[in-house]
């Protein structure tokens, strides 16, 4: 790609030579997080099905010997007074890691809502977003429909959104009654309101990601579009468009970065994803420090993983001139 | 309303009418009169130069003839079709008509090949391959055969306005506009731009330029048209002119370019 030619900068190699550990570090965090989220998955739905591994929901290292090393490590800096203190320390991150081991299968299973629940409502968000946006921009007295949905949207707290949905209308008897809802891995009702609550919600945030840069697209494009003969339509769709979703790309990230987070309000909904799962089993055990610490890992885990991915777009689309490779060349020159 | 109907039945009275008819064309932004009955014959192989000083109204004129902008009264018309009238469909007409601007207005996301290809897929519905074909044949034309690959931003502003040219003729325009194609470029870009433009003269196109470049005038132009104040001051050959113009405000604006 045309950022290749950009390696020789002084920026660029000092960012090579610097960053190398880094890249490598994060690389095996992120095959040990997805290693394991995937294997999991593997053996809940499909190996334990067929009776191979642990069985679902079992764990894959039994925690009794971190106990039982924690204990004893406990007990050694029981002995030692203050001295003893880095062992003490030592002692609760082996408890912690036993209560990991515990957490696991049931935070895998529940970060498979929450991913595909950020998924579902950002792709299904931006399909309303990017029509609502060029509505803002171009729509004449439709403008202000677009207007008041954004705003609308915006205004509301998220949480009570989802109540509406949820308690207010009729969406989850209907649901309820519908064909294949709530049987074998289909998720139950609730679950659907949630991908309607965020993606209606999602989109309202896209859509104005997506009129900053609309905005930011030179008239003169379309101007160029038109007098080729081009409709309207056409030359936002072929010239405007393009543009404008790779300027939107890191904003765009940002909305990406929040939802996931955000997702977790779908608890109060009772969709079982991840922070649901966390608190349900913290409210049981106490260990709430050690399970909202390895929560806020899992969360981390996704967030970075989609901060990558939408890296990884941008630069794939990036063209000399837009978005990325022209900040590039200005950072060279 | 008689006047109308009398350019109606003229209109497809006789073969040799102009190509491009401009007549009584009004428009205002706001209170601001901006053309105030600018009439203007081109015909087929003419070369209009237009000139003035700015917000003398030659941009404006420019727009409207290929309905980017919208006129308040007046006819423009292409062959026997009033490009002004509310059921001509403009699309129609800005294939015919070519437009090349002074901001240039490349598609910042493609390349000169794509650029030019994008009306030739997209309006004339041609095929990926025909139309690679054709862009390549437009670029080889403007002496751009060996950037078909290249994003605008890698292009200097010479070279950019020739895809724009490029991107025009290759919708097989009956008239070229020119919108100070070279007022953007430095001095040295611009001969590139000029020499394609100098070569579309000698093919025979029908041309609107508005244009600084004095030496295009005095070489291609069949015509020259002074504009002030949304108004025709004065109209005729070049060195009419340049050399002897009837009114004073001519010879004035041309003396003052002359010292630029």
């Amino acid at each position: 790609m045309s950022g290749a030619e950009t390696t020789e900068s002084p920026t660029g190699r000092f960012r090579t030579t610097s960053a190398e550990p880094g890249p490598v570090l994060a690389v095996l965090a992120g095959v040990a997080f997805w290693g394991w989220l995937v294997t999991r998955w593997l053996n809940d739905w499909v190996l334990a099905r067929i009776g191979v591994g642990p069985g679902a929901g079992e764990n894959f290292v039994p925690r009794g010997p971190f106990d039982a090393a924690a204990a004893s490590v406990a007990d050694v800096s029981a002995g030692l007074g203050v001295v003893g203190l880095p062992i003490e320390w030592t002692a609760t991150v082996l408890s912690t890691v036993a209560i990991a081991i515990d957490l696991a299968p049931a935070l895998a299973g529940a970060a498979w809502y929450t991913i595909v629940l950020t998924s579902v409502s950002i792709i299904l968000g931006f399909f309303i977003a990017v029509p609502l946006a060029v509505l803002r921009v171009y729509g004449g007295p439709l403008k202000w429909l677009a207007l008041a949905y954004t705003e609308l949207i915006r205004g509301t707290p998220l949480l009570a959104q989802l109540f509406v949905l949820y308690y207010g209308l009729p969406l989850a008897i209907w649901l309820q009654d519908a064909p294949l809802v709530g049987y074998g891995s289909i998720p139950e009702q609730a679950f659907w309101i949630a991908i309607i609550g965020f993606t209606i919600n999602g989109s309202a945030y896209q859509a104005e990601y997506i009129r900053g840069a609309l905005e930011s697209v030179d008239e003169g494009q379309l101007t160029a579009a038109r007098a080729v003969g081009l409709s309207q339509y056409d030359g936002i769709r072929y010239v405007v468009l393009p543009q404008t979703l790779r300027y939107a790309i890191p904003a765009w990230t940002n909305e990406v970065v929040y939802l996931i987070k955000y997702s977790s309000l779908a608890a109060f909904i009772t969709v079982p994803e991840l922070y649901y799962v966390a608190s349900d089993i913290a409210a049981q055990t106490f260990e709430y420090t050690a399970i909202f610490g390895l929560l806020a890992v899992v969360y981390l885990g996704i967030v970075l993983t989609a901060t990558k991915l939408m890296d990884r777009v941008e630069s794939r689309v990036a063209v000399p001139g837009i978005g990325r490779a022209e900040g590039r060349k200005q950072g060279d020159a | 309303m008689t006047d109308s109907q009398t350019d109606r039945s003229s209109r497809t009275a006789s073969e040799t009418a102009p190509l491009l008819r401009i007549e009584d064309l009004w428009k205002s932004y706001g209170d601001e009169e901006v053309l105030r009955g600018v009439s203007l014959d081109i015909e087929r192989g003419d070369v209009e130069v237009l000139v003035g000083p700015s917000g003398s109204g030659k941009s404006t004129l420019l727009r409207c003839v290929n309905r980017l902008t919208e006129v308040d009264s007046g006819h423009i018309y292409l062959g026997d079709v009033d490009i002004c009238a509310a059921d001509t469909d403009p699309n129609d007409i800005r294939q015919q008509i070519g437009m090349v601007f002074q901001d240039i207005n490349l598609f910042a996301h493609l390349t000169a090949r794509k650029n030019v290809m994008l009306g030739l897929r997209r309006v004339k519905g041609m095929d990926r391959e025909a139309a690679r074909e054709r862009a390549n044949e437009e670029l080889d034309r403007v002496g751009l055969g060996d950037q078909v690959d290249s994003y605008p931003a890698q292009l200097s502003g010479g070279q950019k306005q020739r895809v724009g040219i490029a991107r025009a003729l290759a919708m097989d325009p009956e008239v070229m506009l020119f919108d100070e194609p070279t007022s953007a470029l430095d001095p040295e870009l611009s001969s590139g731009v000029l020499e394609v433009m100098a070569q579309l003269v000698e093919e025979g196109m029908t041309m609107l330029v508005v244009t600084h470049e004095m030496r295009f005038a005095r070489g291609g132009a069949t015509g020259i048209t002074f504009l002030d104040d949304g108004q025709i001051v004065e109209r005729g050959p070049p060195e009419q002119l340049f050399e002897n113009p009837e009114e004073e405000r001519t010879a004035q604006f041309f003396q003052s370019i002359s010292h630029e």
